[in-house]
C-alpha cells in the first residue's frame, strides 16, 4: 500500500509543491504570501518561490495584489 | 570628477530641544509582499481539490506510529481534518487530534505538531490530557470528552479499553 503523500509527491514531482497545494486548498479561499507560506509548511523560501511561480504560470495560482 | 553644481546651502537651526540632528521617522507597516490566491476558474480546480484533500488509510498508520513514538500513549483520537468523509462532509470538531498520555516529551510533541500542521496545511485543534484527568472527566461525563466521543472520530490508539 503506497503512502499517499509519497504518491502525490512523485506524481507532482515535488513534495514542496504538494505541501503548497495542500495548504492552499485547505485554507481556500484565504490568500497567502510567500514568506508566511514557507514558514507554515516548513520549507526553504527559495524553493517555495520557485514552486509558486510554476503554479502561477499554469494558472492555478493568481496574484491578488 | 566633481561637477560644479550649484547647490543651495541652507543652514537649519536645530530646534531648541533637539540635541541630535536625526529626525525620527515613523515606522512603516511591514510590507507583506505579493499576495497569492488559488484561482477557482482553473480548468481542473475541482479535480485537483478532490485529489489533494483525500486522506488515505496509509497516512493514518503513519500518524499512529509517529504518535506512539512520543511517549506512553494511552489514547489517541483523530477527528475533523484527519477523517476522510468526502468533500461535502463539514463539521466542527472539538479537536482534530486528542491524546491521553502521561510523561509526554514536550519538545518532541511540539516539533511533531508543527510538522503535522506543515503537512496537513492548516492549524490543528489539539488536546492533551494525562490519564487521571481524562478518566476523571470521562466518569464525570465532562462535556468536552463527551462531545468528542459522541461525534465522528476514530480511536487510533486505545489502551484504555473504551
Amino acid at each position: 500500500m503506497a503512502n499517499k503523500t509519497n504518491t502525490l509527491d512523485n506524481l507532482f514531482g515535488s513534495k514542496v509543491r504538494v505541501k503548497i497545494l495542500k495548504n492552499a486548498f485547505r485554507n481556500y479561499p484565504a490568500d497567502f504570501n510567500i514568506s508566511e507560506l514557507s514558514r507554515r509548511i516548513q520549507e526553504p523560501i527559495q524553493v517555495v518561490k520557485k514552486e509558486v511561480a510554476v503554479l502561477a504560470k499554469v494558472g492555478l495560482i493568481r496574484i491578488r495584489r | 570628477m566633481l561637477k560644479n553644481k550649484k547647490r543651495k546651502i541652507t543652514k537649519s537651526k536645530p530646534k531648541r530641544n533637539q540635541k541630535f540632528p536625526i529626525k525620527t521617522v515613523e515606522r512603516k507597516k511591514p510590507n507583506r509582499g505579493r499576495l497569492y490566491a488559488l484561482n477557482s476558474n482553473f480548468e481542473f480546480f475541482q479535480e485537483l481539490r478532490s485529489l489533494i484533500l483525500k486522506a488515505s488509510p496509509a497516512e493514518k498508520d503513519q500518524l499512529t506510529k509517529r504518535i506512539s513514538d512520543l511517549g506512553r500513549i494511552k489514547l489517541a483520537i483523530i477527528s475533523g481534518i484527519f477523517l476522510n468523509y468526502g468533500d461535502n462532509f463539514v463539521f466542527n470538531p472539538v479537536a482534530d487530534l486528542f491524546i491521553v498520555a502521561d510523561d509526554i516529551n514536550k519538545r518532541k510533541l511540539s516539533s511533531f505538531l508543527r510538522s503535522l500542521e506543515a503537512e496537513v496545511g492548516r492549524e490543528i485543534k489539539f488536546g492533551l490530557m494525562e490519564k487521571d484527568e481524562f478518566e476523571y472527566r470521562y466518569n464525570m461525563f465532562d462535556r468536552f470528552v463527551r462531545v468528542l466521543l459522541e461525534g465522528p472520530h476514530e480511536k487510533i490508539i486505545n489502551k484504555l479499553g473504551l
